[in-house]
């Protein structure tokens, strides 16, 4: 593993706290949401059970991720993994397509038992679920991991987060190396999984122009190892590094704009490259100005579901997203001043 | 490198013919971006020097503080970090960069840039211009103006106003008047005073002692909306008789109830029985005392201040009289303060005043302890206190508002069938309503008949049909009188067609030709 970069690693945990308490037999979420499967639009069911969380965060974390707030760090009982299964499965029935997610590993074992995801996906396969996604770091990724007796079609996410490896020690505090992610690609894919990689669109401390950079990067390196690739604008989620800088006004949510260049161009890559950006038109998330945040959102939608392209969208923030770009290295973080987007109009509204 | 002046931290340094510091680099010729992560450009004084690296993956509250290369020490962040923070790095300066290298501050505000000068920085940059620039912002003396005439080729206009801008400051800082500099941007820009106030100190520990002259004034609290309001309280009433006083802190968003400190407190509040019986009055500088449902009155709703947590003895003074006009002895059984670092002051005022006065003494008051001690203070106080229902509550805030805004012809709202709740839903019948916009009760139609009909504000105007704002060229007469920003009834051919607020002062509206005199809220 590489070295930590120590200011950092002390900021991720300064920046933590405990999670809150949670319901153990309530699973965090659960929801139905358009996807696409063998080029054809389906519903998928996508569930958040509530687990130990990521071994990851429990020991240091990564600078953008406050998942761990959903997490109960004592663990949460198969009995009651059991209950919260059973209350997600009327969102799955009829599905051909599902996601489960963890706030973790799905296939690391300490944290969901292997017994109870067997059962799990022997459960979704006779409901006649066709593919199910799952996420997990890539050190989880050994076939006896994933080896169920009975289950859909496995695609596992794994957050790449960038290729570099400054970004991933000095931004983002995830020790993963670029060879062990291109093995791990591979022993997925020799054992009949499908491989999706997260990649982050502006990490903490990195300007506008070096995250674009950094994203299109990491997506063309990746695109030959995996089957398809998400860009995840990084989000401000409570209780992070992230949030810090973000109340310090030292880096802003990237704009939509930047989503739609860097999916531009990766248009010739070899494997889908779509986003979703998660809190997308708020302030905690991707943004443009208050008048196209929805035009845009729209777009990248049909765009994620194969409906419509990304060309031709305009509007006057356009040009001042051009001029931030273009000025952010030299302005040394990410940060831009209060109300840019909106061309300094916005007064106070109540 | 020479230095020529001095002038609290700051320093005038002659670095070539023709070339001083505090001095601004074009981000076009003079800056050149980093090749990669992990290296950090260049800049050009004169000489092209190397920038150090971006901080990545730093806390910028942890020393050090600096980033250093060979010839250029870079502050990042000084455009946000909190005041005190800045003041405490700025301590630090000179023993992280020494004083050979260049203390450059990237991406700053020109407003800001006296008092970073005044700390010791040498370098600024046009980053911020450029961004405003892009908007249609036009840089004025430090300051952002919106103009109608079109400017061609804008960013250049505005570098070339920010180049005249820190000549000025370095002309202060060889005339010893930087101090004045300072003080002038300080005075409608919160964070520079902020910074001012917390580097006392340090000034006094550190600073330069140059002769010169200190012109000195004393501006504070004279502004006439704000007088005016502290004025109007002396005919204020509470809601109720006998409702407990509570003292909360001012909060930064205003109104204050839509503030997230405040929303804790009401939160809290309600859980507790008969919590209708509390009366809250937020304490401030320069208002003195907000009553709740005084928030939406300017200006009440429209100022911002450095917070500092110190009050000095004229504020004090202020806040003295203010309780005075409440009358607490007779308005209220006994009182909360719940102020933070207000509280002791508060108590201290309200105790001479002669009634019971509890001091929660939580020096953060919307802390998770802090809310329960208020909690447990509230139900204990209010134990004993007759109950007050939604109803009678609605009606007295009504009247207490209406008085404020409507002084003696406020009666017709305060007979009216009074119903909903603070804040946005409480309305006097069909004859007004909550309306931010005013700053208290809007009147509709039906309330500007009784209005006029009881002494208000009347324009007789020529007869048409009213459709949009009132113009001047349509006004024929008037009765009673106004100021411009008052709410003012339109009558047309003897009956009442509008009510809205008014443009122009009276005789204005006669003797103007063009122009807009009433802006029409609502119109028959």
């Amino acid at each position: 593993m590489p070295e930590a970069f120590v200011p950092l690693t002390d900021f991720v945990n300064k920046s933590k706290s405990i999670p809150r308490d949670h319901p153990l037999d309530k699973p965090v979420a659960k929801w139905i949401e358009e996807e696409i499967l063998d080029g054809e639009v389906v519903e998928a069911g996508v569930v958040i059970l509530r687990t130990r969380g990521c071994y990851w965060s429990i020991k240091e974390g990564c600078s953008m991720c406050g998942y761990f707030n959903d997490t109960v760090p004592g663990g949460v009982s198969d009995d009651m993994l059991r209950e919260q299964w059973r209350k997600v499965r009327p969102i799955l029935k009829g599905k051909k397509y599902a996601k489960i997610y963890t706030s973790g590993s799905f296939i690391d074992p300490t944290e969901v038992p292997f017994d109870f995801a067997d059962e799990v996906m022997s459960d979704m396969s006779d409901m006649g679920i066709e593919k199910v996604l799952i996420e997990s770091l890539p050190e989880f990724v050994t076939p006896k991991n994933f080896a169920y007796t009975n289950s859909p079609k496995l695609e596992i996410a794994i957050g790449l987060e960038s290729s570099s490896p400054v970004v991933l020690d000095k931004s983002v505090n995830k020790r993963l190396r670029w060879p062990h992610f291109v093995k791990v690609c591979k022993l997925a894919r020799d054992n009949g999984a499908e491989v999706k990689a997260y990649i982050l669109l502006k990490p903490p401390y990195l300007s506008e122009k070096e995250g674009i950079e950094d994203a299109v990067q990491s997506a063309i390196d990746a695109a030959p190892h995996v089957d398809k690739i998400s860009i995840n604008p990084v989000n401000v989620q409570k209780n992070t590094v992230v949030e810090k800088l973000w109340f310090r006004n030292e880096w802003t949510a990237p704009w939509l704009w930047s989503v739609v260049e860097v999916l531009q161009k990766c248009e010739d890559l070899p494997v889908r490259v779509y986003s979703d950006p998660t809190g997308g038109g708020t302030r905690r998330g991707a943004h443009n100005c208050h008048d196209c945040n929805k035009k845009v959102l729209e777009a990248l939608k049909n765009h994620r579901l194969g409906l419509g392209e990304l060309k031709g969208l305009h509007c006057n923030c356009k040009s001042r997203w051009k001029a931030l770009v273009n000025q952010s290295k030299l302005r040394r973080n990410g940060s831009e001043p209060h109300g840019y987007r909106s061309g300094f109009t916005g007064g106070r509204h109540f | 490198m020479e230095p020529i002046g001095h002038e609290g931290l700051g320093r005038l340094l002659k670095l070539e013919d023709n070339l001083q510091t505090p001095h601004v680099v074009f981000s076009h010729s003079d800056l050149e971006e980093s090749k990669d992560l992990e290296s950090g450009g260049t800049i050009t004084i004169g000489k092209k020097f190397n920038l150090p690296p971006s901080p990545l993956g730093l806390d910028s509250e942890k020393s050090p503080y600096l980033q250093l290369s060979e010839n250029i020490a870079v502050i990042d962040n000084a455009y946000s970090i909190q005041p005190k923070k800045l003041v405490e790095i700025a301590k630090e300066f000179r023993l992280e960069a020494g004083y050979s290298r260049l203390i450059y501050a990237p991406a700053v505000e020109p407003s800001q840039m006296p008092i970073l000068a005044y700390l010791g920085v040498d370098i600024f940059d046009d980053l911020n211009v450029e961004l405003r620039s892009s908007t249609g912002w036009v840089l004025e003396s430090g300051e952002w103006i919106k103009q109608n005439k079109q400017i061609e080729d804008l960013f250049s206009h505005n570098r070339e106003e920010l180049n005249r801008w820190i000549s000025r400051i370095r002309n202060a800082i060889s005339n010893g008047k930087l101090r004045e500099l300072v003080e002038l941007t300080s005075l409608h820009n919160p964070r520079v005073s902020q910074i001012l106030y917390y580097s006392t100190s340090l000034l006094i520990e550190k600073g330069a002692r140059v002769h010169s002259k200190i012109r000195s004034n004393d501006l504070s609290l004279n502004h006439p909306a704000i007088l005016d309001f502290q004025d109007r309280l002396s005919n204020y009433e509470p809601p109720a008789k006998g409702m407990v006083l509570l003292i909360l802190p001012c909060s930064a968003r205003k109104p204050y109830f839509k503030s997230s400190s405040h929303k804790r407190f009401f939160n809290a509040l309600r859980e507790v029985d008969n919590y209708l019986a509390l009366h809250v009055v937020s304490v401030t500088s320069p208002l003195g005392l907000v009553p709740r449902e005084l928030e939406f009155c300017y200006p009440a709703a429209h100022y911002d201040i450095a917070v500092t947590g110190q009050w000095n003895a004229s504020e004090i003074e202020m806040l003295r009289s203010q309780l005075a006009k409440l009358n607490l002895k007779q308005n209220y059984t006994k009182a909360i303060v719940h102020a933070g670092s207000s509280s002791k002051i508060m108590t201290n005022l309200i105790k001479e005043l002669g009634i019971d006065v509890v001091d929660t003494r939580v020096e953060k008051p919307s802390s998770y302890e802090g809310l329960e001690i208020l909690q447990n203070i509230a139900r204990m106080s209010l134990s004993d206190v007759p109950l007050l229902n939604t109803k009678d509550r609605a009606k007295g805030e009504a009247t207490g508002l209406a008085k404020f805004q409507y002084g003696d012809n406020s009666n017709f709202l305060v007979k009216s069938e009074i119903s909903g709740r603070m804040p946005y839903k409480l309305r006097c019948g069909d004859l007004a309503a909550m309306s931010p916009v005013v700053g208290g009760f809007g009147l509709t139609l039906k309330g500007g008949i009784e209005y006029s009909s009881q002494g208000g504000p009347t324009i007789i105007a020529e007869t048409f049909k009213l459709i949009g704002d009132l113009f001047a060229v349509g006004v024929k007469s008037y009765e009673g009188s106004w100021n411009i920003g008052d709410q003012v009834v339109i009558k047309q051919n003897g009956t009442v067609t509008g009510v809205g607020i008014a443009k122009m002062m009276p005789e204005e509206m006669i003797a103007m030709k063009r122009g807009i005199a009433v802006e029409v809220r609502h119109h028959a």
